[in-house]
């Protein structure tokens, strides 16, 4: 005879009740869960044991002795993933961490639309500045923890933090096959303390993912997908047909040199609106959907889980062309073969297939670029008559629409521009993918209570490469495909650690002391490459194209390549130790061996020390509702950098500088040396100390705060050689910067009746500075990012942070000839006897005769000096809403939005405010075609804008189905939602998006900010369901 | 473990394993040369720079910003940051560094003794030609005839002009016994030769108006009889003047350095400046150009740059030169016999020189970079009018049947012109007409001190004889703008 059984269960800390605990009838199959107010109903016969478990929660037992409401008080499982943090070989504890972690669960990621794992971590935890490069579907986003931490050659790469998934190192290009459903938790490791474990490759910061493993007893099969759409959150104001042919002829009749001539437009206002270029190549409805099953469980010889999941989103800018879809599975599982003897695996493998715009955030060539300068009076299609009959639309190689018709083409002068719709056209079906595979295999044994001995060997194997079809295409006078040409490129990479750790962990009486000892080998950098190109095969489109046609030898091309190998070899050491929680000792040595080190520093050596001390665990601190918990900490620790390139320490000649010599044209190989060796080529070393505190508030509210400072010395610095010396300098440890920040974490949660509230939030200072460069060297520019024919645009030099913009300051306008007569050197030379009223006055900065690149001075810095977010969470009753929104200040942005080498490019509707002899209270300067002062060419405060923004990343609202009615489906749980992304930015920004990471082009010197037509951000509008079966 | 830590550079080749071998060796040798070919990734080389410079051409190409370089040159507003000096600089420089340490290694390395003499005396010919166009550029530069000290880099200081010419002349001397009279065309054309050596040699005593010794140089280069074989080296001008242009005649009679280039190198857009196809042919191709007509020229559409100035056009209208000279789009378009875009600044007159063809397009890679034809560094007809220069000025007899007459008039009859008296004006429009587009006028110029005529294109008599030396050469080291830059050199 059943009873049935009602009760609540709440959290023993708080008294908030619990929903989703899992309630079940030992020996039978009845089980329940609680509901959103942690009540559950279930009948079940007398005497019957109910166990109530949750995950990070100890279960607990009782026994059905009446029909009387059950009250259970779940307390906190210290051992269970909530409070415990990864530290690198192994978990710690939350309450005895004592370095300088944040992290990420599971639930904070949940729902959440991103396709890159590293794009989860933005605005949720301080200390990284995270921001997109590309909007282009899967585009990695720049990452940076605490700051830049090195600068020079590589300095993207160099500044990546290390990813350490499930313990296998991955580069920050590869965690692209990461399902974040898959993902438990994501620790960032921020100061020496922490990462130092990772030695010689941690200096930029350590990001460790987990992934979700089986949990013993239950048996969970999860469903969750979205489907929705995107649409550009922004369009720029460009000039329409007629207002461009009048600012053309503006400009035109200002010229020097056309002094006279008709006018380009006779007639502007006939022109109407010409063309929008912008809403040719976007799309209002691009889609996007994720759909991911994943099942766990285990007994108590073996846990798994594994998933399966499909992603995928079309680009909002050139859709044809822009895709991009992945699919993942994974499988991860333990299993105990005797007591004391543990093996397991974590597998991800994942497929993705995309194809992408070309050109992303370059201003040449790309359809984005093409839509913001291209002229509105060209038409997308040509169609009038008398104009088909002639050049160049009679070439036989014009790009034509569906319907036969030749689409516009660029006038001269538009340089390699295109009309974008062709451009799509000639790049349809071409495709990238890639397969990889990442995993671990481990084998644990505990022979003793406390003693751990572990064997890992863990892979990253990658497979990759693409398939290109460019046809027969006559895009302009200037740009043109004469031949046809079918490209296919395969790749392969394998990277691999083996690693060996003991550990031990034993309490006496109040002290409780871990050690850790371990061994590891790496190898990555491995890579094959084969590219065949076939020209002139009977293909006409990429559908007809295949490597079946055999051209004659002179039609393919092959060629090759491979990486270099790079090892690291490392012994480390930690012991942490507590004495009851209160006083908190850890330290550790790491001792890293590479390849890339020269002979006279082979070995590099990275020690941290750190310790912390909980006085609300004293017994005099005096028991109050205001310090809850406290905990006191500091750290000072060495890790270092050893992305410095391959083989910089010895003398290599390199090849490719040939020269054909004889009637028959043969190219002969010549030999020349590269940059003279440097045997003392060392790793980069950063010293970090941090100071920080842990704090639970008035019962509610939880704080971190830490402030560090961080210097990193022996930067490697190729001295800017002079040209004269005829090739490069060898790389040498010259120079030193500096990262000071202060970092704040502040939390809340309260139920008040029916509503549940919750506020998370974070906000980071930081200040670089760079200190030190190579000896009698004042300043960098060869590293730094260079636009157009502008050359450098932002200079390295020390008391200023890294790669700050660089140029002429802008004095306002000359408002008459009386005033560039006055605009006198010391000695009386006029300074801009070129200028006219309406030019730029440029600030004579060196007080000499002339206005030169000697008057170039620091215009801002392209770093956020200060970066925040936040996320509130709401509930009532079954409803639940999340809001999620960062932003960042203090910093400029480079606005390179035109084309400065094409004169009849379109412009921003900003211009037609250009100064004018009857609009002079302006501050745009005056049109001219050749622009004598070079008020357009000269880098000055004129490209530069203000780089505050603040973005609600995201806004969700969500319905969790009452029990009962799930109950009737047959189900577990049943949630859905709907979620939108990007839904407002605040910002003064005149482009199309503001968080500008670095450029993935070689000019952008590692530099953010730099604006030249990146791919914006989409604004998403999505419908989501999570089922629990 | 530290042997575990041994990677193979496999993909790296160590300078001290290498030079061991006859094929390492010349591929050294091969590096200096590639040097001597080096065009600039921007799409330009120092013939398309001095004719931009100089009163014959525009820049043309699409617009004001198109290779800006270029746009700059032509209306002097270059300065030490933008414009043409820093491929100049570098690309010298580069040469000398390559010539520097491949003389360091040729002595000691294991090869048959008189190959190394010649190796080393094209590495010293190289070395002088690249300290010649660096010292006429920048005037006062560094003189560096070793690897520079890594640890000294900074320190370098600016020789006087008088030690660099002094030490092209003391390389060229050592280098004219060492080379050969002629070397095989098929195989080894465009190697350096004593007539080569010697040219150059005339040349650099020219420049510093050591007149006698200049002529003595370039009568060994153009033999006894102006207009006949040169016995010693086989040098004579070609009948036909079109030929010169015909790329098929690589190596002839009347070339005595020549930068080959090929169609075969496969450059591409990734790395324009390493292809060793000839950049100017595509640059100089009319913007667009279609053929109406069948008998419409087969030039290949190009970017339109280098165009004639009409008047330039109005002083070749009516030479025997004209027509391999300029290519006159402004006629076949009016004619209706073919079509093409203007240029920016069009005047409709192109460089037929340099063009490319399609007859001529490369079979295999990317199109625009690698046509083949070469390009005269020295050729005779400059030759003779250079020792025509030194006798002129050197106080020669000039009178008809002089030897300086005699040279002068041999150009001349080669397109069937009729002698002219040797006078300082005949011979500078022989020298502008004859050597149109080839990137010899500018330099002439300012050699003569008769840059007024550049005035109109913003040539400033005070600062424009000379290169601004770039900014980087500046910054944290020890070299000194010109005082024409306002720098105190």
């Amino acid at each position: 005879q059943d009873i049935t059984v009602k009760g609540t269960v709440t959290d023993q800390k708080n008294g908030i009740p619990i929903p989703g605990v899992t309630v079940k009838a030992l020996g039978s199959s009845k089980g329940t869960l609680t509901d959103v107010s942690g009540n559950f109903v279930i009948a079940v016969p007398q005497g019957t044991k109910l166990t109530f478990s949750q995950l990070g929660m100890v279960s607990q037992t009782v026994t059905v002795s009446s029909s009387a409401a059950i009250r259970i008080a779940l307390s906190e499982d210290s051992k269970a993933l909530g409070e415990v943090v990864v530290v690198g070989y192994g978990t710690q504890k939350k309450s005895v961490v004592t370095g300088a972690i944040s992290g990420v669960k599971a639930a904070d990621l949940e729902n959440q639309p991103v396709n890159r794992i590293e794009q989860a971590l933005q605005g949720r935890t301080s200390g990284l500045t995270i921001a997109a490069t590309s909007g282009q579907p899967g585009s990695a986003s720049t990452v940076r923890l605490r700051g830049v931490t090195s600068f020079g050659e590589n300095s993207n790469n160099k500044n990546n933090p290390l990813w350490v998934v499930d313990g296998v190192v991955i580069d920050n290009g590869g965690i692209g096959y990461l399902n974040q459903s898959d993902i438990e938790s994501i620790e960032v490791l921020k100061d020496a303390a922490a990462a130092a474990i990772y030695g010689a490759r941690s200096a930029s910061g350590v990001i460790l993912v987990t992934t979700k493993k089986g949990k013993e007893g239950t048996l969970t099969i999860n469903y969750s997908g979205y489907y929705g759409t995107q649409a550009p959150a922004k369009k720029l104001d460009l000039l329409n047909a007629s207002q461009y042919a009048d600012v053309i002829n503006r400009a035109f009749a200002a010229g020097l040199k056309n002094g006279g001539q008709p006018l380009p437009f006779p007639n502007p206002s006939a022109l109407g609106q010409g063309t929008d270029w912008q809403s040719v190549i976007f799309n209002n409805d691009a889609r996007k959907q994720n759909h991911e099953v994943s099942i766990s469980g285990g007994n108590e010889k073996s846990t798994f889980y594994t998933s399966a999941g499909y992603n995928l989103m079309d680009g909002i800018v050139a859709t044809p062309i822009s895709k991009w879809n992945r699919a993942n599975v994974r499988l991860n599982s333990t299993h105990k073969i005797r007591k004391w003897w543990t093996i397991g695996e974590n597998l991800g493998y994942s497929h993705t297939v995309n194809s992408g715009i070309g050109a992303v955030n370059r201003e040449f060539g790309g359809p984005l670029s093409s839509a913001i300068n291209l002229s509105p009076t060209m038409p997308i299609v040509e169609t009038n008559p008398a104009l088909l009959g002639q050049l160049p639309y009679t070439n036989a190689n014009v790009v034509r629409d569906a319907n036969g018709n030749p689409y516009g083409i660029p006038a001269s002068g538009f340089q390699e521009m295109t009309n974008p719709l062709a451009y799509i056209q000639t790049r349809l079906g071409n495709y990238n993918w890639d397969h990889n595979i990442v995993g671990n295999a481990f084998v644990e044994l505990e022979p003793l209570k406390g003693l751990r001995i572990r064997s890992t060997i863990g892979t990253k194997l990658a497979f990759y490469g693409n398939d290109a079809f460019s046809p027969l295409a006559y895009f302009s006078t200037t740009a043109s495909t004469p031949r046809s040409t079918f490209r296919r490129e395969l790749n392969y990479s394998i990277a691999y650690n083996l690693e060996n750790t003991i550990s031990y962990t034993r309490d006496f009486n109040k002290h409780n002391v871990t050690l850790l000892l371990g061994q590891g080998n790496y190898k990555d950098g491995y890579s094959r490459q084969l590219v065949t190109t076939y020209f002139d095969i009977p293909a006409t489109d990429f559908n007809s194209a295949n490597m079946r046609f055999k051209p004659i030898e002179a039609n393919k091309t092959t060629s090759g390549d491979e990486g270099t190998e790079h090892k690291v070899n490392s012994f480390f050491s930690r012991v942490q130790y507590n004495y009851d929680e209160k006083y908190l000792l850890t330290a550790l040595i790491r001792r890293d061996g590479s390849s890339r080190f020269g002979p006279n520093h082979k070995f590099g050596y990275f020690p941290s020390v750190s310790a912390g001390w909980v006085p609300t665990r004293e017994d005099f601190f005096p028991k109050n509702n205001i310090v809850n918990t406290l905990k006191i900490r500091g750290s000072y620790g060495v890790t270092g950098n050893d992305v410095i390139g391959d083989f910089a320490y010895v003398a290599t000649v390199g090849s490719g500088r040939n020269y054909p010599f004889g009637t028959a044209g043969n190219v002969i190989i010549g030999y020349s040396p590269e940059a003279s060796p440097n045997p003392n080529l060392k790793w980069e070393e950063t010293k970090q100390t941090d100071i920080g505190i842990d704090a639970t508030l008035f019962n509610d509210f939880t704080l971190t705060a830490d402030w560090y400072k961080k210097k990193t010395t022996g930067i490697l610095q190729t001295p800017p050689t002079p040209d004269y010396v005829g090739s490069g300098s060898p790389a040498r440890n010259l120079g030193d910067m500096q990262n000071t920040g202060f970092e704040l974490e502040l939390g809340y949660r309260k139920q008040i009746g029916q509503i549940r509230f919750g506020i998370s939030g974070n906000a980071s200072w930081l200040k670089n500075e760079v200190t030190k460069l190579a000896p009698d060297v004042n300043f960098i520019e060869t590293d730094g990012a260079s636009f157009q024919n502008m050359g450098t645009i932002t200079r390295t030099q020390p008391g200023h942070s890294f790669n700050e913009f660089y140029g002429y300051q802008n004095l306002g306008l000359f408002q008459s000839q009386a005033e560039i007569d006055n605009y006198k050197g010391p000695k009386g030379t006029v300074l801009q006897p070129n200028a006219k009223p309406g030019d730029i006055k440029f600030a004579n900065l060196n007080g000499d005769e002339t206005i030169d690149v000697n008057d170039r001075t620091f215009l801002g810095s392209p770093i956020p000096k200060f970066t925040y977010g936040f996320t509130i969470n709401l509930g009532y009753k079954n409803f639940d809403l999340v809001a999620f929104g960062s932003g960042v200040a203090g910093n400029k942005i480079f606005q390179g939005l035109r084309r400065l080498d094409i004169a009849n490019a379109n412009y921003q509707t900003k211009i037609l405010n250009s100064w004018t002899p009857s609009n002079t209270n302006t501050n745009i300067p005056r049109l001219a075609v050749d622009d004598p002062n070079e008020n357009y060419k000269k880098f000055s405060s004129l490209y530069l804008e203000n780089g505050d923004f603040f973005r609600l990343r995201t806004l969700q609202i969500g319905y969790t189905l009452p029990k009962a009615t799930v109950e009737k489906l047959k189900l577990q749980k049943l949630r859905i939602y709907v979620l939108t992304e990007n839904l407002f930015t605040i910002t003064k920004y005149s482009g199309y998006d503001p968080e500008l990471g670095v450029g993935p082009d070689a000019g952008s010197g590692g530099a953010f900010s730099i604006d030249r037509g990146a791919y914006p951000q989409a604004r998403t509008f999505l419908i989501g369901i999570n089922v629990g079966f | 473990c530290k042997k575990y830590l041994d990677v193979n550079p496999q993909d790296r080749i160590l300078t001290s394993n290498y030079y061991k071998t006859q094929t390492e060796v010349f591929s050294g040798l091969v590096s200096i040369y590639d040097s001597f070919g080096y065009q600039y990734s921007g799409l330009y080389d120092k013939v398309a720079i001095m004719d931009v410079a100089s009163d014959d051409h525009w820049a043309g190409g699409g617009g004001p910003g198109d290779i800006n370089d270029l746009q700059v040159m032509e209306t002097y507003k270059l300065n030490s940051q933008s414009g043409p000096s820093t491929y100049l600089w570098s690309k010298g420089y580069q040469g000398i560094f390559r010539a520097n340490f491949f003389l360091s290694k040729v002595t000691d390395a294991p090869i048959d003794a008189g190959l190394k003499s010649r190796f080393a005396a094209e590495a010293k010919t190289l070395r002088a030609i690249f300290y010649f166009d660096l010292v006429r550029f920048f005037k006062n530069i560094p003189l560096l005839l070793q690897e520079v000290d890594p640890a000294k880099v900074n320190d370098v200081v600016q020789a006087l002009p008088a030690e660099v010419y002094a030490q092209m002349e003391k390389d060229l001397s050592e280098a004219i016994p060492a080379l050969p009279a002629t070397v095989p065309a098929a195989t080894e054309g465009g190697r350096i030769t004593k007539g080569a050596a010697q040219a150059l040699l005339g040349k650099v005593y020219l420049w510093q108006k050591k007149f006698d010794k200049a002529a003595e140089q370039f009568a060994l280069v153009n033999g006894p009889t102006p207009g006949q074989v040169n016995p010693a080296n086989g040098y004579k001008l070609l009948n036909n003047y079109a030929d010169l242009w015909n790329v098929n005649n690589k190596f002839n009679s009347e070339s005595i350095l020549e930068i080959v280039k090929t169609t075969s190198s496969n450059g591409g857009w990734s790395n324009a400046g390493a292809s060793d196809g000839n950049l100017l042919n595509i640059i100089t191709g009319p913007r667009g150009y279609q053929p109406i007509k069948p008998d419409a020229p087969d030039y290949y559409p190009g970017y339109g740059f280098l165009s004639f100035t009409k008047e330039f056009f109005a002083v070749i209208h009516y030479d025997p030169r004209n027509a391999p000279t300029v290519a006159n789009l402004d006629s076949l378009r009016k004619n209706g016999i073919a079509n093409y875009s203007d240029s920016y600044n069009n005047t409709g007159y192109m460089l037929e020189k340099f063009i490319g063809r399609q007859k001529n397009k490369p079979a295999t890679g990317q199109t625009e970079l690698n046509f083949g034809q070469d390009i005269y560094e020295i050729r005779l007809a400059d030759t003779y009018l250079l020792e025509v220069d030194a006798l002129l000025n050197g106080g020669a007899a000039v009178g008809a049947g002089s030897r300086a007459y005699q040279l002068l008039n041999a150009v001349r009859a080669r397109v069937g012109l009729n002698p002219v008296a040797v006078t300082m004006d005949n011979l500078v429009l022989e020298r502008r007409l004859e050597l149109a587009g080839e990137g010899h006028r500018w330099l002439d110029l300012v050699r003569w001190g008769r840059t007024s005529v550049l005035a109109y294109k913003g040539f400033d008599a005070t600062k424009n004889t000379v290169f601004p030396i770039p900014q980087k050469e500046l910054n944290n080291t020890k070299i000194e703008q010109n005082k024409e830059w306002g720098g105190t050199k």
